[in-house]
């Protein structure tokens, strides 16, 4: 009597099935996105848009001219019923065209967005692998040491940390490292002595200046890794599995990788949150250190009624955190055998 | 096959006999707090820290008088006995702003956990109760709630709503954060579902209030409490932050708008002058997660014996 | 084919640490496993067996502790003795342990042949070929697909087959000693019987000896060979089979036979014991153990533990033991 293995549908299937799912959710949500920020722009009080149209028809441009010259900048134009303003939006968003810049005239909101980008995708990224690596590290030691008050002391400062506001711990470093005792630099993502490109000073000069920024992004977020991480091999700790391999005599360090394996696996659940997290969290770290990114970038573009920018800008930020989330869930799709077979989870 | 059935009869020989009532159950409940308290005084401390603050935003702003003095004299003054704090930019005393500017920030916070928990907790339980097609649309809307970055969010909002006082702040923060305890409570209720709980009820013909009132809310209860908690350090760093980047009008003293106010005007970041003012702010904030903190951790244990060290 | 091992544990305390000190799960407990035996241990939950049965890995788990006692093993000495490297080399390969079937004693994220590889690299098996060839066979033996089983994972296997790639891990080191914890507990009954069959046939097969843990009496009446029943950390009684179980001595013994429904006759003549089991907490301190239960309570049982008097092949702790032959009738 052969009893038959519950069969595995085709791998690669489940997995596409599942980025599919990820993709279309991802496509409403920027959908949405896209929509609120439309709908903020039009609610503005003292349209903007409208205002832009009349400035320009006055400075003695055609009402055609200037409702395309508006139209250009916005993506939308400024006449017309509110849903044919919709569809031209959308229509623009997707031919990739975010409009232009008022507070840098002319220049396209992409481009913008473009040089900004990198200012804060590789601190984000930076601050979350580094403090990934920390947390999880420190998270096993404060499970396994956890009726030890070094153990303790760890978990209380993840829960601490995890706590205190992003900008709390920029401003306090600030304070401590660039004012009262100044070893690092105060603002700016690079000194401007020197020349932009591939050499020591510049390279250095960045790395300086990129310290503080990383240093508290990793900060905020290292927290939530060790109380996960934590609460998952003490869950793993006291699952029979561990306790079956050691009976069968396995070596030690294979009964580790499995705890390790098993305890760090839905955590990558919480990696795209975390990223999303420390995107909502550059809006304060550039304006605390001057930093040229998307978060200063969406401020500015407030501050500067730079409507067209600060869509756009919004819009990028939610697609960030959208691929981030895709990023995330496939690494853990590929790592889980059990999703494979398109088993639970 | 089991071979033993246990009738009724001797009465467990420690605990005497079979009294189990409402108060001795509720007596032992308390006595194991305080043991739990006891065991790691720190946790005490917390509980102090966050009445201190409590107080501060109760009775705070009824220490000073409505306009705080200025001094001319003292602007930005060291700290000294007078001024703990130093002063700010008018010569009024750190301290005081710090002090007043609670009842804000403490407000704001309240009213936003009240409504995340509110709007959570009845999505969550309406969700894994009703299951089928309800709970798939409300899951979506979590989900999306989730996604959507808040505060950026929040900042393209305050350019069409300027949103005055700390009830309607409270409002709209608590709208955009109800998904994390919608998701957690409904995965509570599915739980407890699966456990039999629910149609045990229902079988016994008890109305669907009582169900959720007397089965299902009082298990998550402790847990609706700690994210409570969460929730209100989440909106102290929305609020304050939203204040610090100058984003809302600047009508009453909180402490965001000092943290404006000192890194801004007082150019706290580069010279030391301003520091005192923009430290103070942050040291209560810090304070106030720590005692949020704390308290937080020892409910963890009190409720959830698992993790009880051995 | 190597001989059979005895078993033998002496004096063996496992203790406790609770709230309210250190209480003992395992009481200064004698037995000794006869070599090529399979030897049931039944008891209700707390009476220490699942405790007694890790004893024999020396892997009692913290807050418990062994506090006295040895267990030896011919050919491998006092278990108790054994720590570090050479406790690790000889778990697995010297005695093998199955899990309860409910636990789940599987890494969920590697595939069952990932796992016995790792088990040969442990171990330094050479020969890791042969190692799965033998695996396979095992498997066949017990009616599964040996090369699909070790392709697949944990989540993809039914409860039956985990349990019986459980049996298979515990003895494709040729292990000589087999202990098994509630093999059956929590699977269906065709599936019991077929696992105790199995275990039974490798058993005299390889020349085994093995001890099986069971709140089943029924299940250990098929496959056992010796019986020892526990009772608050204590072997109260132990025998052949066939002997405690048809003329049980100790009155827990009878009053756990009593209490079996027969399929035939009056169902009323069914009694359960009265009482409840004691818990680490609730043990009666000095004197017998089951005192509180028992029918034939005497002053002395208040003060004296029972010692254990042996008698034809058999053994049992009981004041009030061993009945005269009159009495035995009402078993049979």
């Amino acid at each position: 009597m052969t009893q038959a293995v519950r069969s595995r549908p085709r791998s690669a299937l489940a997995v596409a099935r599942r980025v599919a799912g990820h993709l279309m959710r991802g496509v409403v949500m920027i959908w949405v996105v896209a929509t609120i920020s439309f709908v903020i722009i039009r609610e503005i009080p003292g349209d903007p848009v409208l205002g832009q149209y009349e400035s320009l028809i006055q400075k003695g441009m055609s009402p055609e001219q200037a409702e395309r010259a508006t139209a250009v900048l916005y993506g939308f134009l400024p006449t017309g019923s509110l849903w044919h303003q919709y569809l031209g939006y959308l229509g623009s968003l997707a031919h990739l065209d975010l409009g232009r810049s008022l507070s840098t005239p002319g220049v396209e909101v992409t481009t913008l967005i473009g040089s900004a980008a990198r200012w804060t995708v590789l601190p984000v990224l930076a601050g979350t692998l580094l403090s990934f690596l920390l947390g999880v590290t420190m998270g096993v030691y404060a499970a396994i040491k956890r009726s030890g008050r070094l153990g303790d002391l760890l978990a209380l400062s993840g829960s601490l940390l995890h706590g205190i506001p992003v900008y709390v711990i920029g401003l306090l470093l600030t304070a401590i490292f660039a004012t009262l005792w100044p070893v690092m630099p105060s603002g700016g993502p690079v000194d401007v002595d020197f020349v932009p490109g591939l050499n020591a000073g510049y390279v250095g000069s960045l790395i300086h200046h990129a310290v503080l920024p990383v240093v508290t992004y990793t900060l905020a977020s290292y927290g939530g890794w060790i109380l996960a991480m934590k609460s998952n091999v003490v869950a793993v700790l006291g699952d029979d599995f561990i306790l079956a391999a050691e009976l069968r005599g396995l070596r030690r360090g294979i009964v580790f990788r499995y705890l390790a394996r098993n305890a760090i696996l839905p955590l990558f659940t919480i990696l795209a949150l975390s990223i999303g997290m420390l995107f909502g969290g550059s809006i304060f770290i550039e304006q605390i250190f001057n930093y040229p990114g998307l978060g200063l970038l969406l401020v500015n573009s407030i501050s500067s009624r730079d409507y067209a920018l600060m869509g756009g800008t919004f819009l990028v930020i939610t697609i960030g955190i959208v691929v981030a989330n895709i990023a995330a869930d496939l690494l853990y799709t590929v790592i889980d055998p059990r999703v494979r077979s398109g088993g639970a989870t | 096959m089991t071979v033993i059935i246990n009738p009724e009869g001797v009465g467990d020989p420690l605990t005497g006999p079979a009294t189990t009532t409402r108060a001795t159950l509720r007596r032992n409940f308390w006595r194991g707090v305080w043991r739990v308290m006891r065991r790691k005084p720190s946790r005490m401390a917390g509980v102090a820290i966050v009445a201190l603050f409590a107080l501060m935003g109760v009775f705070g702003p009824l220490l000073y008088p409505g306009h705080l003095p200025r001094d001319d004299n003292a602007l930005y003054a060291a700290p000294s006995l007078a001024h703990p704090f130093g002063t700010d930019f008018e010569g009024t005393d750190v301290l005081a702003l710090v002090v007043t500017g609670a009842r804000y920030v403490l407000l704001t916070g309240l009213a936003t956990a009240l409504i995340t928990v509110a709007l959570g907790t009845a999505i969550g339980l309406f969700a894994g109760f009703r299951r089928g097609r309800w709970d798939t649309a409300l899951m979506r809307l979590t989900d999306m709630n989730l996604a959507i970055p808040g505060l950026p969010l929040l900042l393209v909002l305050s350019t069409v709503w300027k949103f005055t006082g700390p009830l309607e702040m409270g409002l709209v923060l608590g709208l955009l954060g109800w998904g994390g305890i919608a998701r957690a409570v409904r995965s509570q209720t599915l739980s407890l579902r699966e456990r039999g709980f629910i149609e045990a009820a229902r079988g016994l013909g008890l109305p669907t209030t009582h169900i959720i009132g007397r089965e299902l809310l009082p298990g998550m209860a402790p847990y609706i409490a700690m994210n409570m908690l969460i929730a209100v350090t989440g909106a102290v760093y929305a609020q304050v932050g939203l204040f610090f980047l100058g984003v809302l009008p600047f009508e009453s003293n909180n402490w965001g708008v000092m943290l404006n106010l000192a890194v801004f005007n007082g150019g706290a970041l580069t010279t030391p002058a301003a520091l005192p003012y923009l430290l103070a702010p942050l040291l209560a904030i810090l304070l106030l997660t720590l005692g949020i903190v704390l308290i937080v951790d020892a409910m963890d244990e009190i409720f959830n014996p698992r993790l009880r060290e051995e | 084919m190597t001989p059979p091992p005895e078993v033998r544990i002496k004096d063996l305390t496992v203790v406790y640490r609770t709230p309210a000190g250190e209480l003992p799960a395992v009481s200064r407990v004698d037995l000794t496993l006869s070599p090529g035996t399979i030897t049931g241990v039944v008891g209700e939950s707390g009476s220490g067996k699942s405790t007694l049965a890790l004893s024999l890995l020396n892997a009692v788990q913290p807050p418990g502790r062994i506090a006295g006692g040895s267990v030896e093993i011919d050919g491998l000495g006092d278990v108790l003795r054994l720590g570090g490297e050479s406790l690790r080399r000889t778990r697995g390969s010297r005695i093998g342990y199955v899990f309860q079937a409910a636990q789940n004693s599987l890494n969920p994220l590697k595939t069952i042949g990932g796992q016995l590889l790792d088990l040969g690299r442990s171990h330094e098996v050479d020969d890791l070929r042969g190692l799965v060839r033998e695996a396979k066979d095992l498997l066949a033996r017990m009616g599964m697909d040996g090369a699909r089983v070790l392709d697949s994972y944990q989540h993809e296997l039914s409860g039956g087959m985990r349990q019986r790639v459980g049996i298979m891990l515990a003895l494709v080191l040729n292990a000589k000693v087999v202990v098994l914890d509630e093999p059956t507990t929590a699977l269906d009954m065709i599936t019991q019987a077929t696992i105790l069959r199995i275990v039974r046939e490798i058993h005299e097969e390889r020349g085994l000896t093995t001890l099986v843990i069971t709140h089943d009496v029924g299940a250990v009446a098929e496959v056992a060979d010796t019986l020892a029943v526990m009772y608050g950390g204590r072997v109260v009684e132990h025998g052949p089979v066939t002997d405690v179980l048809g003329s049980p001595e100790h009155p827990y013994t009878q009053g756990l036979i009593r209490a079996i429904p027969r399929l035939t006759g009056d169902i009323s003549l069914a009694r359960a014991l009265p009482g409840r089991p004691p818990t680490l907490g609730t043990l009666p301190v000095g004197g017998c153990v089951f005192r509180e239960r028992c029918e034939r309570r005497m002053e002395v049982c208040e003060t004296v533990e029972p010692a254990r008097t042996d008698h034809d092949g058999r053994s049992v702790a009981c004041h009030a033991a061993p009945l005269t032959p009159a009495k035995h009738k009402e078993f049979v």
